[in-house]
């Protein structure tokens, strides 16, 4: 399959005019409207929240997308490793790596966004509250993975491994988080929600359209890597095959 | 030969190995008693009513005592030669895998029978021999997920380079929910003020760590090691 | 916190989502773009050497 015309995990039908709107540059294009969307929607749609928080808490329209963005990054990670190991096919190796690194990217704004939210709504840069912490972790863990990677030289190797730290990563880190929430340092319980406890229809509507967008953004993001990592694996057995013509 | 036969056959081999050179067990002995009189310094104050921090001091120790130990019996299998000779055999990865976590876990045990007494010395003002079936049960399923979970990720890692540095950055993150659990459950036990009934939740949330790692495992563990 | 306050945190926030991401897009995209120039370099080397081989 051509690097340059990789499509989604699902196979597009062969028409020009389909591949032109499910093709990657489209899905950055519904993304961004989606976004922009979500935007609008959340600053001049919604209301401001009657909490405690109230302005900072627009924060939350991007900052819950994104955190579940990254979660689903991981579980393609996730899905590639299990594909992977089954297969030994090493594209679906590219694809969790790719997925992996989005989901840290993604992660990093988490923690970006949440501490800004955080210094806005409660004062204080930092708190060990479950969702900060536990993507946290995330970013450390996913963050070894790439450790990992670098440190197995064979290349099939390098992607089992790969494949079962992605594997049992994502089990993890829902363990974490329910950990932080409902294990308490001191075993009686304190209550912190630093979320939206329930949502209006037009805050819920923002929401959602800020999500599809994100979501959207992240599956036109893993297309355009993933393709590239493709190529890169081209230009590497295009070399080695002039290597050996040229001896 | 039955799985069960390889099974124990393979515990046997790893525990006589370690009694014989003592290497493992000794070193990390010393780790996890040096590491109590770092604590001791490390809070140093007036009044050394350490108490809330007990669960951590202790957990936070068995951890990196459970790493280093982890570290060094692999490197010996792996140095020696013990695992390919062992990949030879026809027996079932998953075998192995149960096998090395079960020696792994006695080996941790060993050490943290004689930690736990002196760290009691050294730390915990009141007597808890009445809840000693419940820190029991909390020292055994917290240690279960951490000998899993560490020798799944010690054979990734024995394979890589700068083995040694690998396995604690994938294996702490990763440890964490067993930590909080663990230590929490543990604090309170030293304090005083809990019963099975208040502890039954962290108790079934270590079990199903447990059950849930040794599930996966269970279904990478061939990978793991590797052809 | 007055709404003037808070406003300049959830600009800050959206500033940094919107930043981060355009910059790591521009990041690969020109990357996509370096790889897709060598891939084509490279296969008409390819294509070369195949010829003159067989002329050869």
């Amino acid at each position: 399959m051509e690097a340059s015309q990789v499509g989604l995990e699902r196979a597009a039908p062969g028409a020009a005019g389909w591949r032109r709107l499910i093709g990657a540059p489209a899905l950055f294009a519904y993304a961004g409207a989606a976004l922009v969307a979500g935007l609008l929607l959340a600053f001049w749609y919604a209301p401001v929240d009657a909490s405690s928080m109230g302005f900072s808490q627009k924060i939350f329209y991007y900052h819950a997308p994104i955190a579940e963005t990254a979660l689903v990054a991981f579980g393609v990670a996730f899905v590639a490793g299990i594909l992977y190991l089954r297969s030994g096919d090493l594209r679906y190796d590219r694809l969790g790596m790719v997925a992996v690194r989005l989901g840290l990217l993604f992660s990093l704004l988490v923690m970006g966004t949440g501490m800004i939210w955080g210094k806005a709504a409660w004062g204080a840069w930092w708190a060990w509250e479950p969702r900060l912490t536990t993507f946290l972790i995330a970013c450390l863990l996913y963050a070894g993975y790439f450790v990992l990677r670098s440190m197995v030289d064979e290349e099939s190797r390098r992607a089992s491994y790969a494949a079962v730290l992605a594997i049992v990563a994502f089990i993890d880190v829902p363990i974490t988080f329910f950990a932080t929430r409902f294990l308490p340092e001191g075993l009686h319980p304190v209550v912190i929600r630093a979320g939206g406890s329930g949502m209006e229809g037009s805050m819920l509507l923002s929401f959602l359209v800020s999500m599809l967008g994100m979501t959207l953004l992240l599956v036109a993001m893993i297309r355009l890597e993933y393709a590239a990592e493709l190529l890169k694996d081209e230009i590497d057995d295009l070399k080695t095959t002039l290597w050996e013509v040229g001896q | 030969m039955s799985a069960t036969v390889q099974f124990a056959a393979i515990v046997r081999k790893d525990l006589i190995r370690e009694l014989r050179t003592r290497e493992v067990l000794v070193s990390v002995f010393l780790f996890v008693m040096l590491s109590l009189v770092v604590f001791h310094y490390a809070f140093a104050s007036e009044e050394s009513d350490l108490t809330f921090f007990t669960g951590g001091m202790l957990w936070v120790t068995f951890l990196f005592g459970a790493l280093l130990g982890l570290n060094r019996s692999f490197a010996q299998e792996k140095d020696e030669g013990c695992l390919d000779g062992l990949l030879l055999c026809p027996v079932d990865r998953v075998t192995i895998f149960l096998a090395k976590t079960a020696a792994n876990l006695v080996l941790l045990l060993a050490i943290q029978v004689v930690a736990v007494p002196v760290f009691t010395l050294f730390f915990v003002e009141r007597s808890y021999v009445g809840d000693l079936p419940l820190l029991v049960l909390v020292v055994l399923l917290a240690d279960l997920g951490i000998c899993a979970l560490g020798t799944l990720l010690a054979t990734i890692s024995m394979n890589s380079r700068a083995r040694d540095l690998l396995l604690p950055v994938l294996f702490l993150p990763l440890i964490v929910p067993v930590l909080i659990a663990a230590t929490s459950a543990t604090t309170a036990v030293f304090a005083g003020d809990t019963g099975l009934g208040e502890l039954a939740g962290r108790l079934v949330f270590l079990a199903a760590f447990d059950a849930v790692f040794l599930v996966a495992a269970y279904g990478t563990y061939d990978f793991a090691i590797g052809e | 916190m007055t709404i003037e306050e808070a406003a300049q945190f959830v600009a800050a926030a959206y500033a940094v989502i919107l930043v981060v991401l355009v910059v790591y897009f521009a990041m690969t995209a020109r990357r996509v773009n370096g790889l897709r120039r060598d891939v084509e370099l490279l296969r008409r080397e390819a294509e070369k050497r195949e010829r003159r081989g067989e002329g050869a």
